[in-house]
Parts: C-alpha cells; structure tokens; sequence
C-alpha cells in the first residue's frame, strides 16, 4: 500500500515537473563542477558566482524574454565522472552552452564531447592549455598557467626588482604549466632561479623544502599552489624566518587562504583575476551581491564562475538559441565587461584581458598592481 | 647545517606516523584486522582539537578531550563494525573497514563543511632557537609528545597487569583466556589506546598546518600501512623504528629526489626495497 502511494506521488511530482518544464521555456547551461571531494570548496564557489549571474540576468527580464537555467552536476573535478556528465548535458538535457566550473583533468576531457556535438563550452578557472586545443567550440575566461608564470616573472623581476628565486612548485599541471612560463620569462626580466622544489597536491607539511629554501637565501620566492597548500606553506616558510616576499598565484586567491596563514599571509602578493579594490561597477557590483548571497567573500573562482555564464548570456542574447554554430560565432566575437574584467578571445579561444596583482594587506585582499603588457599576456595562438 | 635540519623535520613528521602507526600494529597485533578507518580516527582527532581549543582557548584542555572522545569513538567502531564479523575471514573487515573511512571522512564533509578549518588562535607557533636551527614551538612539542605517548604506552604494557594481559592476548589468546583475562576488555582498552594516539597526533598536525580537512587521513590511511608492514606486522617497536626512518628518508628525498619520486612514493618504493630483502620486515621475525 505503502509503495503504490509513493510510485503515486512520484508519478504526480513527474507529471508537474514536465509540465512546469513545459510552461516556461528556459535556455538550458550546463555547469559541471566538483561539489564532492577534494576540490568542493572550489566547486560551490564556482557555483554560486554562475548562480548569481543567472539570477541577475533573469531578474533583469533574461536572454530575449527567455529565462536562463544553470544545470549543475558534481564531477567531483574527475574525468571519470566529467564524461558522462557532458554527455547527459547534451544528451538529455539540451543544454545550449555547457560551462566547466571544474579543474583542469575534468575540463579537459569533457572538452573533446563538447566538441564533436558541436555544443560551445567555456572553462571558466581551469588551466591546462590543451583544454581549447579540443577544438573550436571551446572557449576559456582564465588564464593559462603559462600566461600567468609569466606575469609572476614581471611582477618579480620588474616590479618588485627581486632577481634571486627560489621556486616551489605544486606537481600537477597547474602548477607545472605556471612554473613553466615563470622559467620561460625570468631572463627577460633578469632572474635567477636558484632552486626548484616540488610537492604534491597532498602534501600540508614542507618542513624539508622550507629549511632547504631557507639555505638558499633567497630575494623571493615563487609558489605555485591552492589555498589549502599555500596557507600551511607560507605560515610554515615565515615561522621558520624567512622574510624574502612570497609570490603566489590565483590558486592563492581565497579568504581561506588567509584564515589558514594567519598573520604569516600578511604582504603574500599573487597574480589572479578579480581586483577587490576596482571601481569597475561589475566588479563592485559582483563582490557585494556575492557576499550577500553566499555569506562568505568573493575569490577568483566565484568570479570565474559569474565571467562565464556572463560570457554566455551575451552570446545567447546576439545569436539566439537556435544554432549552436551561430552561438559559437558570437562567443568568438564577444567583448564583454564582467567582474573579471572586459574579456575577449583570440583564434584558439583564449582569454585576452589584464592580470589583476592583489597583495594580503591588514588580514584582507587588495589591489597591489595591475599587469597590461599585452605582448607579455598573449596567451597561445595555437 | 642543512642535514642536521633535515634530519629533524624528519623526525617531526616520523613521530606523527609513529603516533598513527602504533594504534595501527596493536589492532593487528591483537584481531588481525588491517584496520583503515583508524586514519579517520585521526582526522576527528584533528577536528576535536580545533573546535575545542576555539571553544575553550586551551590546547592541553582539546589534546585531553580529543583523546578522550576518540578513545571511546574507536571502542564503538570495534563494538558496532567488527565485533559482528570477528568470525568471518579478515578481508571481510578489510572491506568494512575502507567503507567506514570513505563515511567518515564524508560525514565530516558534511559537519563541518568542504573547506576545512582552522585555529582562531593558532597555538604554539612562536619560533624557538635550537642548536642554531629556527624551530616552531608545535614541532619541538610534536616530538617531545610523541615520546612521552609512546613511552608511557611502553611503561604500561610492561608494568601494569593490563599490560601483561595485553600482551598474553597478543601472544596466545586460548590459554590467557583460560588464565582468567577478559579478552573483550583487552580489546576495548586496545581500540581506546591506539585511538586516542591518533587523535594526539590528529591534534599535532592540525596544530602544526593550522588547516584540519575531511581528507587529512587519506594519506596517513596508506602510509601507516607501509610502516606496519615495515616494522613487521603488530610489532610495536618496529613500528616505531620504521616510522621515524620513514620521516628522515622522506625528508632528504623531498629535497634530492623529488624531481623523481613524489615525497608519498618513497614510502612505497621503501617498502618495496625492504620486502624483496626481507620478506618479515624491517624487525619482524621469519616464520620457519
């Protein structure tokens, strides 16, 4: 008795479901991001930056008096789960434009399904160069890791005139790829690296690099990392009395990073893409509603998350939501200002915009510098 | 200089592996149980440590409470997860085992949220000069703790009567039984023991990293694996030898092998080296 009344109101909560569905058409966004495991943290930050964008854009009358819809699945930032993921978005979902939400390994797998259905796709954070090397369906709002080693080389060498470094180095293709265009620029700008270290994504105790880096002496340091290894890293490097300034990147960018390192994250300066002290009123605008919907404060990846569906509406808006080639068109050709600053792409589907420097000053983010050397930024062609 | 320094951040991580491994081995020594879910242990221990000192603004006041408050989480996973399937082959509580620490570490997911978390305070971080070496307050403790821990572990198995039971259990169960020892209350003690050293441990590290995640066991879960098996399975002074080297190996391999070897995969190719030479382990004894 007990089970015909459930399959009852299952079929009953169905029925609605499909006929609500029906009522309104939407513009369905696919949206994969890990909201399980290890990366969660990054997954629901991401999520609730392309939450609000939807929500803006909607109460704001929506893409051409349609409403848009975010279709969220965890991926738990596994290419495992990213596949099936795409395809059930495409699949069974329709969506128009899928958007990653996710980390490199994800993104770039579900990157190569995008492109054979011929569904445009926007990584919104994640790194890995061969990600728009899928094809030209793929876009990125983000930096590639090289892109952004290279500002570090500019922001170190050039600007804060430092000229000897040590480098430590997260073992993973983030990290890989950002240590990288740190090499690759640090003659230009008259560096010397002195020594390289490396770790793994597990690792939360650096007692051997830290008496090692300590050694070498150095007038900088470069770490490449997530918040959850660079907050125990550098409160460990500056117990153990090393003052040389430590240079991060926006794998850094979170408030938790300076909840972990405590008073030791004071003067870290990193390389990223949101400017809490920009007067830009997308950006201004995202911080607070940000913070007002989410009940903690707005990193890279929030903003990263918010760029992307922005990124989309737009092409929604210009091309319709009929012809997945039409729309792939305008992303191609879109330049829109979002919080992360005013975004356009080059042929391969990069991301051209300015790298934002942020410095942890009184317990909190602000602007240090901003980078807008164009011939230094311009990300891969091909 | 250098060396010496390294030596000593070994010793500081060797005597966190020790902490875990030793409640590790006795769970071994006593049920032949590979016991996985105790790296959880260890993360709730961390966990206890945080909120408690938050709470209260004492560290000793949160070592005591998460030892205590662990101690007894380890006697109700004996009672509730493997007193029930004693009677079936060990890889049936092997499975139990790593689905209780997938659970664990979910549920803490779940609790106390995605991000991990941290000290308001963090304790114990003032830099100490020690023969010339700038060392952090937690480190110094972390070692000098491990060795207070371990020693009284040693004093009480030696010379209280529950240690000579313990012991009589390891070795021959029928006939201590038939002597008169309560054999379900050496192993409730055994579980509450090993237990409470990993939440000590769990304590030191959050302490040490100031960060305390849901995924802080992953590592420890396999790692003191190794090291058991290194010290020779259920033996507690091999246990103890083989976590320390461990920590000093990895400590020099961090620096002159990691472009190689992942600091985690020297542990492993450690243990590979040690079993192909000796197949009993580092101090095991070969059974002829």
């Amino acid at each position: 008795m007990k089970t015909t009344f459930k399959t009852f109101g299952v079929a009953l909560v169905a029925a609605f479901a499909v006929t609500t569905a029906a009522a309104a058409e939407t513009i369905k966004i696919g949206f994969n991001a890990p909201l399980t495991g290890f990366a969660a943290a990054d997954g629901k930050s991401a999520r609730t930056g392309a939450e609000l964008a939807v929500e803006q854009i909607n109460s704001a009358g929506g893409v051409n008096g349609k409403m848009l819809e975010l279709v969220v699945y965890d991926d738990q930032a596994s290419p495992k789960e990213s596949v099936p993921i795409a395809n059930r978005l495409i699949e069974k979902d329709h969506v128009k434009i899928g958007i990653s939400g996710s980390y490199s390994g994800a993104t770039r797998a579900a990157a190569g399904v995008y492109q054979s259905a011929g569904v445009p796709y926007i990584s919104a954070y994640a790194v890995h160069p061969d990600i728009t090397r899928a094809g030209n369906y793929v876009f990125r709002t983000s930096f590639v890791g090289e892109v952004q080693g290279r500002a570090g080389a500019k922001l170190i060498g050039d600007t804060l005139g430092k000229k000897k470094v040590s480098v430590i180095t997260l073992k993973n293709d983030f990290g890989k790829s950002l240590a990288a265009g740190f090499r690759e620029a640090a003659g230009r700008f008259g560096i010397q690296v002195l020594n390289e270290y490396e770790y793994s994504i597990k690792d939360r105790q650096f007692g051997p690099i830290v008496s090692k880096v300590k050694a070498d002496n150095p007038d900088a340091i470069y770490a490449s990392g997530y918040f959850f290894t660079a907050g125990p890293l550098v409160s460990q490097l500056r117990a153990a009395g090393i003052t040389a300034p430590i240079i991060g990147q926006e794998g850094y960018d979170s408030e938790k990073f300076i909840e972990i390192a405590g008073a030791a994250s004071e003067g870290t300066i990193i390389t990223t893409s949101l400017d809490r002290d920009s007067q830009a009123p997308e950006t201004k605008d995202f911080i607070m509603s940000f913070e007002k919907k989410a009940g903690f404060k707005a990193d890279m990846v929030a903003a990263s998350g918010h760029t992307a569906v922005k990124v989309a509406a737009a092409a929604l808006a210009k091309a319709g939501d009929r012809d997945p080639a039409a729309i792939r068109d305008a992303i191609a050709a879109t330049t829109v200002t979002a919080s992360t600053g005013t975004i356009s792409f080059n042929k391969l589907g990069e991301v051209r915009k300015d790298v934002q420097v942020q410095v942890v000053k009184g317990g909190s983010w602000h602007r240090h510098s901003v980078i807008s050397d164009a011939a230094l930024l311009a990300p891969p062609e091909q | 200089m250098l060396i010496f320094e390294l030596f000593v951040q070994g010793l500081v991580q060797g005597s966190i592996y020790a902490l875990i491994a030793v409640g590790l081995t006795l769970v071994y020594g006593l049920l032949r149980i590979l016991h996985v879910a105790h790296a959880g242990l260890f993360t709730l221990g961390g966990y206890c440590g945080v909120l408690i000192t938050n709470e209260t603004g004492s560290l000793t006041l949160a070592l005591l409470g998460a030892m205590m408050l662990v101690g007894i989480v380890g006697m109700g996973i004996y009672k509730l997860c493997y007193q029930p399937i004693l009677s079936h082959p060990p890889f049936v509580a092997l499975i139990a085992s790593i689905g209780l620490f997938i659970a664990m570490e979910e549920l803490y997911r779940l609790a106390f949220g995605p991000y991990g978390i941290s000290f308001n305070q963090p304790p114990l971080q003032t830099s100490v000069n020690f023969l010339g070496m700038h060392l952090k307050l937690a480190e110094i403790i972390t070692m000098l703790g491990a060795a207070l821990l371990i020693g009284a572990l040693a004093l009480l198995s030696a010379r209280t009567r529950i240690g000579v039971a313990w012991r009589a259990t390891v070795t021959m169960p029928e006939i201590a039984e038939s002597f008169g020892i309560n054999i379900e209350q050496v192993r409730y003690i055994n579980f509450f023991v090993g237990s409470a050293l990993a939440a000590a441990a769990g304590v030191m590290v959050a302490v040490l990293n100031n960060l305390v995640e849901p995924t802080m066991g992953s590592v420890p879960s396999y790692k003191a694996l190794a090291i058991i098996v290194l010290g020779g399975l259920g033996d507690v002074r091999g246990t103890l030898i083989a976590a320390l080297a461990l920590g000093v190996i990895e400590a020099y391999g961090t620096i002159y092998l990691g472009h190689l070897l992942d600091r985690d995969a020297i542990a492993f190719a450690f243990l590979i080296i040690v079993l192909m030479i000796r197949p009993q382990g580092l101090f095991g004894r070969a059974i002829s």
